[in-house]
């Protein structure tokens, strides 16, 4: 920058001293990071970026939300929502009552397949205004606990459900206690369909989080019984049922992962669902459903993503014209100050 | 005197240095003073004001997200985030990039602000820290907080994100909208600035990456130090193609409306540094007359101190023909 050079050069000449002796410069060596003059790249916003960024924009986004919705629409979902259906009718005034009842709670559900399932199909059950995101449930674990047999008695976390009669519950706290403990037994055309439950939970979570010694003890024993029994046999790394429970959702309308079918299901087969009915979701108005997916390359039916790509795909391909318009018909001679806002009134004004 | 202003420079020399001792910045010149107003003052004051700016918007956003996420907990106070990522967001994530715009910002260069010394009249007259540009800036915060917020919400609706079936919790959701977080504030501040250099680049893109290493190895921590966080960039989040398209949709989505703002201010409503910048574009800046000419027309009779304060109040106050009148026979 030939200014800036020009007025700091006369430095050593300014700082001579009178007797016009040369003395040493004081002037600070010079580096482009310390005076601000590094290389740079100085974008602005001209015509041409605007309509070329939209443009851009508009070309990934339109062909990203075509292959995301036709992913999403290959995907077949069946959902049945069963828990007002499966009270018989003489309980259906008090639900909580017959819930809490000891009466035999099976229930037979049918479900017609609308299009062709390719393996796996995945078994989900859906719940609805639980809200498994609540600070206090969410805190009520003790993953010491879950992970080594040593740690059996960090069970501070967990109060109310912490301990039984002085001994330690294993595995402690509400999320464990409230496991849901509805069971399905699918079966098409009166052949059992096989629901693998192996492979259901994160790998993590059962080779890192939930001990292979650890087993359950003391469990759901109390007079409030939250949710479903556990086997005393099986160690935590294998009662997947559990693990998969325990990762809390994110949302109060949520599925979790019952287990795997892995065989093909054909259009027009009828599943029958021989369904146990035992977790009680009508002391705070929740739904319970019962759903069958197939899944793609992008996860289940949601057409979401696919909408969005192609709307603001759309959109943007409409601004780059709305753009190229706008800059063609109105020219503004640029750089001109008159168009200064304290200059446009006489005597100044914002 | 020099206490007494609201800036003193003091002049360091022959006559000792009791003025640099009482002073707020010491020069050594008397000719220093026209690099120090016109090319420091202005950039401190086009700095500061967008740093401010855009501390508030980026944490507007931060703050606002997780509040949206709380309508979904019953107002629990369960937080969408981990923890460490709620402490670090203005650590290590966004906090480099804004010091980098404080610091090292330049609008125009110094060889335009001695060309155009009018561009200092943006700080007399309080052009770039209105209060119309900071509830602008919080405004787009909001609006970038919500966007992040419902569209990964409804990307993730039923949970179901994995082509391998697994259903996504609580880790998953806060760890996609984090990240469309990250992205979206690194690239605002992408937008809004207009110099880069190295620093600039390194600082923001850095940001970005950093957060990506920073999941990788939280995550690789065992299990009773990261909790939820264990693995779930790797196992959880990296193989499942929505979160990337996700992310993508998000980040340009959030900046799109600050997009046509800009564009749509830069061409046809341009501030004076902004007209400043399409003159260098266009090359006008070498051409003498041209230089001339707009410093001429960009001249208007100027006021200081008390009278320059009042003048600005009584100008919001729409009553500003009388007054500037009555304020240059003052003045």
């Amino acid at each position: 920058m030939p200014s800036n050079t020009a007025s700091s050069s006369s430095a050593p000449a300014g700082s001579a001293d009178s007797s016009s002796s040369r003395t040493k410069s004081k002037r600070p060596k010079y580096s482009k990071f310390t005076q601000q003059e590094l290389p740079a790249c100085k974008p602005i916003l001209t015509p041409g970026w605007v309509i070329l960024t939209f443009l851009v924009i508009s070309v990934i986004f339109i062909p990203l939300g075509v292959v995301s919705l036709f992913a999403s629409q290959d995907v077949v979902e069946i959902v049945d929502r069963y828990d007002n259906d499966c009270v018989p009718t003489p309980a259906r005034a008090n639900k909580v009552a017959y819930i809490q009842g000891g009466a035999d709670k099976s229930c037979n559900r049918t479900l017609v397949v609308p299009k062709k399932m390719k393996q796996p199909i995945y078994v989900y059950y859906q719940l609805e205004n639980f809200y498994q995101n609540h600070r206090r449930y969410v805190k009520s674990r003790s993953d010491a606990q879950l992970r080594s047999v040593k740690d059996e008695n960090q069970i501070d976390a967990c109060k109310p459900e912490d301990d039984a009669n002085g001994r330690p519950i294993v595995p402690c706290g509400l999320i464990a206690w409230s496991l849901f403990n509805d069971t399905y037994a699918l079966s098409k055309n009166n052949q059992p369909l096989n629901v693998s439950k192996r492979g259901i939970a994160w790998k993590s979570d059962r080779e890192h989080k939930f001990g292979k010694n650890v087993f359950p003890k003391n469990f759901q024993t109390g007079n409030l019984t939250g949710g479903g029994k556990l086997d005393e046999n099986k160690s935590l790394s294998e009662q997947e049922d559990l693990i998969v429970w325990m990762r809390t959702a994110a949302l109060p309308t949520f599925r979790k992962l019952y287990g795997k079918i892995e065989s093909d299901l054909e259009k027009g087969d009828t599943i029958n669902v021989i369904l146990k009915n035992n977790y009680n979701t009508y002391s705070f108005d929740g739904k319970k459903k019962l759903v069958l997916s197939t899944t793609s390359w992008l996860g289940g039916k949601n057409d979401f993503l696919g909408i969005a790509y192609l709307t603001v795909g759309g959109i943007c391909f409409f601004l780059a014209l709305v753009f190229t318009i706008m800059y063609l018909v109105k020219p503004r001679r640029l750089g001109d100050p008159t168009y200064l806002s304290w200059n446009r009134v006489p005597g100044g004004g914002r | 005197m020099l206490q007494e202003a609201d800036i003193g420079v003091g002049i360091s020399g022959v006559e000792g240095m009791q003025a640099v001792m009482s002073s707020d910045i010491a020069i050594a010149q008397f000719r220093y003073l026209e690099r120090l107003l016109l090319v420091h003052g202005h950039w401190c004051y086009s700095r500061i004001s967008s740093m401010i700016c855009y501390f508030f918007y980026k944490n507007i956003t931060f703050g606002v997200t997780i509040f949206l996420y709380e309508a979904y907990t019953s107002f629990s106070a369960q937080p969408a985030y981990n923890d460490w990522f709620l402490s670090l967001f203005n650590v290590f994530f966004s906090s480099l990039p804004v010091i980098a715009v404080g610091v090292f910002d330049q609008d125009v260069s110094a060889r335009f602000c001695y060309k155009f010394p009018l561009l200092y009249q943006e700080g007399v007259q309080n052009i770039l820290f209105s209060w119309k540009r900071i509830i602008g800036w919080m405004f787009n915060g909001v609006i970038s907080a919500l966007a992040i917020f419902f569209l990964c919400k409804e990307s993730l609706k039923h949970q179901l994100f994995d082509p391998n079936g697994k259903t996504a919790g609580w880790e998953v959701l806060g760890g996609t909208m984090y990240t469309c977080m990250v992205w979206v504030v690194n690239l605002q501040l992408a937008l809004s600035i207009s110099y880069f250099t190295w620093v600039q680049h390194i600082v923001i893109w850095g940001s970005i990456a950093l957060w990506y290493i920073f999941l990788m190895i939280y995550g690789a921590m065992s299990p009773s130090f990261s909790t939820d966080a264990y693995m779930v960039f790797l196992e959880a989040l990296a193989p499942a193609p929505s979160y990337w398209l996700t992310t993508l949709f998000v980040m340009i989505f959030s900046l799109i409306p600050y997009f046509i703002y800009k564009s749509v201010k830069m061409r046809f409503f341009p501030v004076y540094h902004q007209m400043i910048q399409w003159i260098r574009y266009e090359g006008h800046s070498n051409d003498a007359e041209f230089v001339e000419m707009v410093r001429q027309r960009s001249i208007r009779p100027t006021t200081v101190g008390y009278t320059a304060r009042r003048a600005a109040s009584v100008r919001r106050e729409d009553r500003f023909y009388d007054q500037i009148h009555t304020d240059l026979v003052a003045f």
